[in-house]
């Protein structure tokens, strides 16, 4: 279903401009929403944020919009995109701050790298890096085999049990980049900061799901 | 691996964009007409990210400063670091909530070093950027503030050497010498550098062709490199010495800048 309007969920969690003007410059119309009526009667909602898992998630129940994403996703069929942190809180369980509960929309659950999988790699990991696809539709039509993206981030999501179209990227250890799981995506990655690879994975979205 | 990056600088003085030699400025044009006259979405598809710095010479106007950031955000799609008299943790929350991704920080780094490590609590270390500007004295590399007009008392390699114990994510090393030149970075600042030197490092001041931005990637302690001259990469003149980088097995991130223009206002 092609979208014309996105709407951009305001939990004020991070910075919003970037994915506002991605979404302009592809021709959508996107409004930023705190409001979880209007939230809950979207058809195409964008998860942005950075920081942490806890302060996330306490700002999304605060306003109930945990509810509202909830409700349109899996009662209204709502495609919902979540980005970095974004993406984080759509998992079940996130460790940071002695851990709380996700959206729970994905099973998998996030953690911080450990200093053995890091082999002494750096954390926050900071950087554009490749990211490889484990196929090459939906929300990865026309990639190739791998392409970089820019990454800000210290904790990730596991591989493991993912259910779905995913991607992967290597830091130490092989952590999941991006996941499609019907109407359900997430990018560990920024879009709207990775030039035009960002640009096409957002078109796709928008367009194809 | 990281990969390298080619970092662009707007330098920025009360509402236009500006030309720099040896830190005179010369005044380029607004926003507007830097986009129609120097094609700037072109330099900004072809850049890892951008840096913008508010140099202006008379008071500083930060609301407007932040309006540029603002609107730079709309035509450029990677990280934007921004600076420029950044003196507390208030202007750096402004900058971060209009479009920053990070920001540039100088005097303050010698001035008040708590207030950085606060940035670093708040926000982490890798959003900050310490700027460090380098003047050849009597044959020794000395480092300015204010724009390069107060020199200060340490020596570079003791600066760089101190830097490696700041909460901070990278080192941003311009030479004045070389600013706005064209004749080439000043590689030998790298050889200031502490042998055991983690933070990593962008190297400005200087560029003026293709092979320039070569040289200062192929030094292992070069983990970037930044030009700000407008005149030099004007039109397709980043995105050709991006190709010729990449030809040459600098390891930078592929995109492909032709997509820019069909995925404008496709779904629209």
């Amino acid at each position: 279903m092609k979208t014309n309007e996105v709407t951009v969920i305001d939990y004020g969690i991070g910075n919003v401009w970037s994915v506002m003007s991605a979404l302009k410059y592809l021709g959508v119309k996107a409004e930023l929403v705190s409001s979880p009526e209007r939230i809950s009667n979207s058809s195409t909602l964008i998860l942005p944020g950075v920081g942490s898992f806890k302060k996330g998630m306490e700002a999304l129940e605060s306003n109930s919009i945990d509810k509202a994403i909830l409700n349109a996703v899996i009662n209204n069929k709502a495609k919902i995109l979540g980005i970095c942190l974004g993406m984080q809180l759509m998992g079940s369980y996130g460790s940071e701050d002695q851990g709380s509960s996700g959206l729970g929309l994905v099973a998998n659950r996030v953690d911080r790298f450990t200093a053995e999988e890091l082999n002494g790699h750096k954390i926050p990991h900071v950087g554009f890096h490749s990211v490889e696809f484990s196929e090459k539709e939906g929300l990865f039509r026309e990639f190739g085999d791998s392409s970089d993206f820019y990454f800000v981030h210290s904790y990730r999501m596991h591989v493991e049990g993912m259910d779905g179209r995913y991607a992967t990227c290597t830091y130490g250890t092989e952590f999941l980049a991006a996941f499609q799981v019907g109407n359900i995506c997430g990018t560990q990655f920024h879009p709207e900061k990775s030039q035009t690879n960002g640009l096409l994975l957002l078109r796709n979205f928008l367009q194809d799901l | 691996m990281l990969k390298k990056r080619v970092i662009f600088t707007l330098l920025y003085d009360s509402g236009s964009f500006m030309l720099s030699r040896n830190f005179r400025l010369q005044r380029v044009g607004k926003l507007d007409w830097l986009q129609k006259n120097y094609n700037f979405s072109q330099i900004a598809f072809s850049i890892d990210e951008l840096v913008v710095l508010d140099v202006s010479r008379n008071e500083r106007d930060e609301e407007k400063f932040c309006h540029h950031v603002r609107s730079l955000n709309d035509s450029c799609f990677v990280p934007i670091a921004a600076g420029g008299g950044v003196r507390t943790l208030d202007q750096v929350r402004t900058l971060l909530q209009n479009g920053a991704d990070k920001v540039v920080v100088n005097t303050l780094l010698s001035e008040d070093p708590e207030v950085v490590r606060e940035i670093s609590i708040q926000y982490g270390r890798q959003c900050i950027v310490a700027a460090v500007d380098v003047k050849e004295v009597n044959g020794e590399f000395s480092v300015w503030t204010e724009n390069g007009t107060v020199q200060q008392q340490i020596g570079l390699a003791q600066w760089l050497e101190d830097l490696q114990s700041f909460p901070i994510g990278e080192i941003y090393l311009n030479s004045i010498d070389r600013d706005g030149t064209g004749q080439g970075f000043h590689i030998e600042l790298l050889d200031c550098l502490p042998v055991q030197a983690e933070i990593p490092l962008i190297l400005a001041g200087g560029a003026g062709i293709p092979s320039h931005l070569g040289e200062g990637l192929k030094n292992s302690r070069a983990d970037a490199v930044a030009t700000a001259h407008l005149f030099n990469f004007v039109g397709n003149g980043l995105q050709k010495a991006r190709i010729e980088l990449l030809d040459e097995g600098f390891d930078l991130a592929r995109w492909d800048v032709q997509l820019a223009n069909s995925l404008e206002e496709v779904l629209a």
